[in-house]
């Protein structure tokens, strides 16, 4: 789980991206979206997430608003820009092809020690 | 809980630079992390557990603190920057002001000197010292909104009529220095003392026009 953990943490802003891409959303919100996608297997940790924040905003791909909240305090909410929706095309197809080059690689172990 | 919160909170961010920046994180880490554990607790967790979840969620601040510091060193070169640039536009506007007879005086003096094209001169300065004034007065950085409170409504319209009317007061000044420095120049030079009083009414009707103009444009 550790290393698979920091495997995928590296995709943080990729992972963020793809969520705002379905609607503005907000930090809690995301995370709970994203242990809800992998069923209770990641959560990404608070730091992480607003770390990750500060830099996409700051690199232009995400812009926040404070939300007006029917009750009590108010949240900041997340959207997408389109260079970030740009940017995510980008990182998914790169993700698809190295994804695609490590099955590869990995299967030529995976079939030798089967055998 | 909330408060325990975000007492833990404020502790996590003791050495964070004071600023807007860091304030405005807190908030948002504070409220998504009091709703992470009412849901925790709506889902049969124990209060305490459910803290303990909660604040084992936050995880390492270091990198976020080190980010605020960042922003917190680069916000207030930007400013004094700024700062220096209205105070260099300003100054080379009142030396225009304060140097803008000399053409005219000196051409009247000379002989031989064109008094039209030291007038031209006078013109051509006290132009670009207003333009240059104006033009200062309107880049001024606005004050921007903290929270879309009340409060912070009443400080940004506060700011904005301190900002006009200081532009107003400015605009008034530089027109009624123009105007008594033409009057004396204008009369001595044309020794036409019987009409040339006709400057300053003149200058008020300027003056009405000008702060029309103004309100025109902010009304729009």
């Amino acid at each position: 789980m550790s290393i698979a953990s920091d495997l995928i943490r590296g995709h943080t802003d990729a992972i963020i991206l793809a969520h705002l891409i379905s609607g503005d959303s907000y930090g809690y919100e995301i995370n709970k979206s994203i242990r809800k996608i992998t069923g209770d297997r990641f959560e990404l940790k608070e730091a992480t997430l607003y770390t990750a924040f500060r830099r996409l905003e700051e690199a232009g791909h995400i812009s926040s608003y404070w939300g007006d909240e029917a009750t009590g305090a108010r949240r900041r909410y997340y959207s997408i820009t389109n260079l970030g929706r740009k940017v995510f095309e980008q990182m998914n197809s790169e993700w698809q092809e190295a994804k695609e080059i490590i099955d590869r690689l990995m299967a030529a172990g995976g079939s030798t020690n089967g055998e | 809980m909330e408060s325990k919160i975000r007492d833990h909170m404020e502790s996590l961010f003791a050495d964070a630079p004071k600023s807007r920046r860091t304030y405005e994180l807190m908030e948002e880490m504070i409220r998504n992390l009091t709703d992470k554990y009412n849901d925790l607790v709506a889902a049969g967790k124990q209060p305490d557990t459910a803290y303990e979840m909660t604040i084992a969620s936050i995880g390492d601040v270091s990198e976020l603190i080190a980010d605020l510091e960042e922003s917190f060193m680069r916000d207030p070169i930007e400013e004094q920057n700024a700062r220096k640039r209205s105070a260099l536009a300003t100054s080379i506007s009142i030396m225009l002001y304060i140097l803008c007879p000399l053409p005219l005086i000196i051409s009247a003096m000379v002989r031989g000197g064109n008094v039209l094209v030291g007038l031209i001169l006078l013109f051509v300065m006290v132009a670009a010292a207003t333009g240059i004034l104006i033009y200062n007065g309107m880049t001024k950085p606005k004050y921007v909104r903290a929270d879309d409170t009340m409060v912070e409504e009443f400080k940004e319209w506060q700011s904005a009529r301190e900002t006009e009317k200081i532009a107003r007061r400015q605009i008034s000044g530089a027109l009624w220095s123009i105007t008594a420095v033409l009057y004396f120049v204008i009369s001595f030079v044309f020794s036409i003392w019987h009409v040339s009083w006709v400057i300053f009414i003149i200058a008020i009707a300027a003056e009405q026009i000008i702060n029309a103009y103004l309100s025109i444009r902010k009304n729009s």
